[in-house]
């Protein structure tokens, strides 16, 4: 075989940043027939590649369309690694709650967020938008998950992610869930008035600041 | 100038002409002001007036008394088109305003063309047109704005907003189709309000940033089939209001191309920086809504007040206001603006 390991992983991490889906998947089934840890093709491969196309997005170059489709490049290849990834590292993905405030259904922000988690390997619970404060926190405990992030659109939802920081400390559980928030009226300092973790400004953003409130 | 009226203030600001002050208005829409505490004082309440011409009109006289906002601005919502054209509206309570509960369409292939006129022919749209009829026809002197979902937001609406929003660079022959036909089908409605006495439309697209979209989507989609609505209602002599959300530093470029004549921007955009920049086209703005929901009455006061030495055309809220901003927060706005 001509091509070595670290080539086929650049070449990955090329198909995610042109969006090229089908080149993406062909690359991916290489790597399977080639052998190659699955884990880890994804995450030299098409995770470096979306970490790239983050980078594009935060300096201006790439915007949603262009993100979004990164990322559909980068799951059509995971669709094909993932079945061969081995047990003991998946155990390893930290899980994270994440949803649109109640009374906000703006999700194009939180729907990015999400995407960019899954793809530096988080374990992302979706739980829509206009989700109710006591549903982030139910299920947060129940999932066993570190991180609640919550987005807002608008000043009139903002009030809930104060409500998910008092129902953490009302339940005993503050220390061991972090809340981080985002969206358009959302600030640092709203997100140290109400006491959560942190505020990201941006999809790329939030990647850091889950890294950081897990301790990666 | 001393007896000019709030119709006449705000037609001579919106078109460049000189007033006695600058006008402060909400134009409904994505900036409705029917919040809780003007409700609760009259009884003229959400959801209810979204449905009924009568309570809303009456809702509508409700905000403009106790607000002190020089205009009527109705709907107090923006899904009367995505509804009308298919999609599944939620449509909230006293607090919460309506959404879009599914967006009918997964993708643009799967559009169905409705005939146009098709918005103004529901219930719904049709209780918008008669309030802004009987409005228009009982205070003369006070400008009704009928506001319309942006072409972006409207077709975001209609189809799977992921979806669409990659389709925009994917799918672009289908997207502009799609885009265009909500296009005809919000010029058509947005005619029947001027026709029926709306003095001003404006046009909110929240969906289209520059943050989402990038300066080159911003370009071929929004400025395009903006301009396009624009155009048609300027033909029967009625101007606009258009307001774009967000950061705009990196589409400054493609707002000059805009035929709107006025500019409506968020709280964080330098107004009179952006002026200087914008050619022919007026201001409007950009009062925080963070600021009228929390801030204290006198903050707000001083504020407004700086807001005005800044040569802005139109004083409003920057953004959506929150429905549970408190109504003497909104007073100091408007109070400060009228002072002067």
């Amino acid at each position: 075989m001509a091509k070595t390991k670290q080539e086929l992983y650049d070449e990955l991490s090329a198909a995610v940043i042109d969006m090229d889906e089908e080149l993406s998947a062909a690359l991916s089934a290489e790597a399977v027939e080639a052998g190659l840890d699955a884990f880890e093709t994804i995450d030299q491969g098409l995770a470096k590649g979306m970490e790239q196309a983050g980078q594009l997005f935060d300096e201006g170059e790439y915007f949603v369309p262009e993100l979004l489709m990164c990322a559909d490049a980068l799951n059509a290849g995971v669709d094909i690694l993932e079945p061969h990834i081995k047990t003991e590292e998946r155990a390893q993905a930290h899980k994270i709650v994440i949803g649109v405030i109640q009374g906000d259904t703006h999700d194009i922000g939180k729907n990015l967020v999400k995407l960019m988690l899954s793809s530096s390997g988080f374990d992302v619970i979706d739980l829509g938008r206009d989700v109710p404060p006591d549903v982030f926190v139910e299920r947060a405990i129940a999932q066993g998950a570190k991180i609640i992030m919550i987005s807002s659109l608008m000043t009139t939802t903002m009030d809930g992610m104060t409500e998910v920081v008092r129902l953490l400390t009302q339940k005993g559980v503050r220390d061991e869930i972090k809340v981080a928030v985002g969206g358009g009226p959302v600030s640092q300092g709203f997100a140290n008035k109400i006491g959560a973790d942190g505020y990201s400004y941006n999809a790329n953003q939030a990647v850091k600041l889950a890294n950081e409130l897990v301790g990666r | 100038m001393t007896d000019i009226s709030p119709k006449e203030r705000l037609d001579r600001a919106l078109l460049g002409k000189p007033t006695d002050r600058a006008p402060v208005v909400c134009p409904g829409g994505m900036m409705n002001a029917a919040i809780v505490d003007v409700m609760n004082k009259t009884g003229h309440t959400l959801p209810e007036a979204h449905h009924d011409a009568d309570k809303m009109s009456d809702l509508a006289f409700d905000v403009y008394e106790n607000t002190g906002f020089e205009n009527f601005g109705i709907p107090f919502c923006m899904t009367v088109e995505a509804e009308a054209l298919g999609s599944a509206v939620d449509f909230g309570s006293l607090e919460c305003e309506p959404k879009i509960q599914k967006e009918i369409f997964p993708s643009v292939h799967d559009a169905v063309y409705l005939p146009i006129g098709a918005i103004e022919k529901t219930l719904r749209a049709g209780s918008v047109i008669q309030a802004i009829h009987m409005l228009s026809a009982k205070h003369l002197d006070v400008p009704v704005i009928g506001s319309l979902t942006g072409p972006i937001s409207a077709a975001a609406s209609l189809i799977d907003p992921m979806t669409f929003l990659k389709q925009l660079r994917r799918e672009k022959e289908t997207s502009h189709k799609v885009i265009d036909y909500v296009v005809n089908q919000l010029i058509s409605y947005a005619k029947l309000m001027a026709d029926n006495g709306a003095a001003v439309i404006s046009i909110a697209d929240p969906t289209a940033t520059g943050e989402i979209l990038g300066p080159k989507f911003f370009d071929e989609y929004a400025v395009c089939y903006l301009n396009k609505i624009t155009d048609a209602i300027h033909e029967i002599g009625v101007p606009v209001i258009i307001h774009i959300c967000g950061d705009v530093r990196m589409v400054k470029p493609q707002l000059q191309k805009l035929h709107g004549d006025v500019l409506s921007v968020d709280a964080f955009v330098e107004l009179k920086q952006l002026k200087t920049e914008l050619g022919e086209m007026r201001t409007m703005g950009n009062l925080s809504t963070y600021l009228l929901e929390f801030g204290k009455a006198d903050e707000i006061f001083n504020q407004a007040k700086h807001l005005t030495t800044k040569g802005i055309d139109v004083l409003a809220p920057a953004c959506g206001l929150s429905t549970s901003t408190p109504s003497e927060n909104i007073a100091a706005f408007t109070t400060a603006v009228k002072e002067g």
